[in-house]
């Protein structure tokens, strides 16, 4: 916690996102209570939490969709309550846990929404370029011209997942998808509904695309897949934070089992060498 | 569609020949049949390229005065009406939304009959009511808003809108302004506003210039406006907090389309009184027959709204010459099964547009 704190720089040099004592009341109950977190880049950054811990008023407040009550949430030592939607909008997207979409539309043009922060009326030949590849990376690009209701739940979290991309796409041809300018995605539990196929795909499709400039949050419900994706865990319990680790090793198995009320217990998977959680009641 | 504009231009393209051949057959069929030659005839002489001749006084007035303004009020009043149900769909997120169903124009309705308490009656409907010559438009606006603004709010929770809040309180909403609009009517001492039928079913017996003014004003400028929200139209399809992501505020969106919206439909129920299933059956055609993207879908509906009350009114003089059907009934044959077919189909599918 205490590194947290310690950066008292002018925030030039200050890459990332930043929660400053984020307080979030809601009708008398305080849903968090001066949250202090910071998100870097090239990292898959985990926020983990019981229900009603605050998870989602966290990303709901550090995507800039909700204000805090106070505090203050900053993209590269700036701070977001001053920027536009729009502005916002192209550095920063959001992968919801589940969207629905009120009418049928063909796949590539729910992809296409995500350049809908960059350009007019008419999408640019730039502008369809990353859909197409966004759609490819997720490996969707045969689907493009299929209405979206007709995909199941999986592909459609693909869609997504390929809009939200686009939405933050390097402006630089071929330089990799998130080079440049830095950027900001946040995954609201990206895989909960999902086959496991699915779970694995989304969170390696995100791994991959790290980079110095992409700074990735995502609220995750699954620990031991957590664990095993995650770079950096920041460790929510009643709008608290309880614990904040870049090890998941470093998290004792007595706090996960105070915080999610279970009984935890450590095991060695020795083909892999990795460790997994086995919990109970 | 931004992915193949080329085909949604084709589309509109076809569907603006369609009502120019709509407007020519309104414009020529009627109690009095003036054959294209003759209309042609009329306009040159109206405009000084012929001489204008004696014996087509008569039939000249009766084009100007009576057929055109019919036939342009029909045309604008199925546009406003189209564009309006693909707005309110958009807004509400819902197939079945359209501003029948909503209380847009049976507020709009109690709003423009109070003239005749406020404004002691007499010629209320020729603007010449003590408030005003804006009077009937802006009660009518009045009305208008604040009846869809009481159905979003009571069917809007969390950002999602509920499909059986929202008929009911549609239903509740209609059913008052109805009965105040009928009280009214019945209180009124003009003959014309007396006419109940006005009101609830809708005619083009009345279209005058000044209506088409009205009318015509009120539908350029709003889907002018419109039509630059395409693009956050189609992100509100993902819901309210999807569209806030993508750089869109949509609070400000929902109320600005909304103001956009009553405006013209206000306008619209002014003058001709209420036509329901219009603008639920446009944009429901017009998303089978290629896209529900609404840069698609607003040119199209303002075309194809345009042209399927041009033909109802055709139809509505054609039936039982020489007495008229009101409009509402004609659309209500088309409409109703329609608006039950989206019904029966979103709940077998259990879409999320049905349980909100």
């Amino acid at each position: 916690m205490d590194e947290l704190h310690g950066d008292e720089l002018n925030g030039a040099e200050l890459h990332g996102v930043e929660l400053r004592n984020v307080s979030f009341r809601a009708g008398g109950a305080r849903i968090l209570d001066s949250v202090s977190a910071r998100f870097e880049p090239g990292k898959l950054n985990v926020v983990l939490g019981p229900n009603g811990a605050g998870k989602s008023t966290l990303l709901r407040i550090a995507t800039g969709l909700t204000r805090p009550s106070s505090g203050d949430v900053r993209y590269d030592g700036q701070s977001i309550a001053a920027l536009a939607p729009e502005p916002l909008a192209r550095r920063r997207a959001v992968l919801s846990q589940h969207v629905d979409l009120a009418f049928s539309l063909a796949v590539a043009d729910v992809v296409m929404m995500g350049r809908y922060p960059h350009y007019g009326r008419v999408p640019t030949a730039r502008d369809v370029d990353i859909v197409s590849r966004a759609l490819a990376l997720v490996g969707m690009e045969d689907k493009r011209e299929q209405p979206y209701p007709t995909l199941s739940g999986g592909e459609q979290q693909k869609v997504h997942l390929a809009r939200v991309l686009a939405q933050i796409w390097s402006d630089d041809g071929d330089a990799g998808a998130m080079s440049g300018a830095q950027r900001f995605l946040f995954l609201d539990e990206p895989t909960s509904g999902l086959d496991v196929h699915y779970q694995l795909h989304i969170l390696n499709v995100v791994r991959a695309l790290l980079s110095p400039s992409l700074t990735v949050v995502a609220v995750l419900h699954d620990l031991n897949m957590a664990f095993e994706y995650g770079d950096h865990f920041v460790l929510l319990e009643r709008g608290t934070v309880a614990v904040t680790a870049d090890d998941a090793r470093a998290i004792p198995a007595e706090v996960l089992e105070r915080v999610f009320r279970v009984r935890a217990r450590r095991m060695h998977d020795s083909t892999t060498t990795s460790d997994l959680w086995r919990f109970e009641l | 569609m931004p992915v193949d504009r080329r085909s949604d231009a084709a589309v509109h393209i076809a569907l603006a020949l369609a009502l120019v051949a709509a407007l020519i057959a309104s414009a020529c069929l009627g109690a009095f049949t003036f054959t294209p030659a003759r209309i042609a005839s009329y306009v040159a002489q109206s405009a000084g390229w012929i001489p204008a001749r004696e014996a087509d006084a008569l039939g000249r007035s009766v084009f100007f005065q009576l057929r055109l303004p019919r036939v342009l009020l029909a045309a604008l009043t199925g546009a406003v009406l189209g564009v309006s149900g693909t707005l309110m769909q958009g807004l509400f997120r819902n197939p079945i939304v359209e501003p029948g169903l909503a209380g847009t124009s049976a507020g709009a309705a109690l709003g423009a009959s109070l003239i005749f308490v406020l404004g002691g009656g007499a010629g209320a409907l020729a603007f010449s009511a003590p408030l005003g010559a804006f009077a009937v438009p802006v009660l009518a606006f009045t009305g208008a808003f604040g009846a869809t603004i009481l159905v979003y709010r009571i069917s809007s929770s969390f950002g999602k809108v509920n499909v059986f809040t929202l008929l009911l309180a549609g239903i509740a909403v209609n059913a008052v302004c109805g009965a105040g609009t009928g009280f009214l009517s019945y209180v009124a001492r003009d003959p014309q506003a007396r006419n109940i039928t006005f009101w609830s079913l809708g005619t083009f017996t009345t279209a005058d210039w000044r209506g088409v003014a009205l009318v015509g004003v009120c539908f350029v400028v709003c889907f002018t406006i419109a039509l630059g929200y395409a693009k956050p139209l189609n992100a509100l399809m993902l819901g309210e907090d999807e569209a806030a992501y993508l750089g869109t505020d949509p609070r400000r969106l929902i109320a600005r389309l909304l103001v956009v919206n009553t405006v013209m439909v206000a306008a619209t129920t002014a003058m001709v009184g209420v036509i329901a299933f219009v603008g639920l059956v446009v944009p429901h055609v017009l998303r089978m027959m290629r896209s529900s993207s609404y840069s698609f879908l607003l040119p199209g509906s303002a075309l194809l709204g345009a042209t399927m009350m041009v033909v109802v009114d055709i139809v509505a003089r054609e039936v039982i010459p020489p007495a008229e059907l009101p409009i509402g009934i004609i659309t209500a044959v088309i409409g109703a099964p329609v608006f039950l077919w989206i019904l029966l189909r979103e709940q077998r599918k259990g879409s999320p547009a049905y349980y909100g």
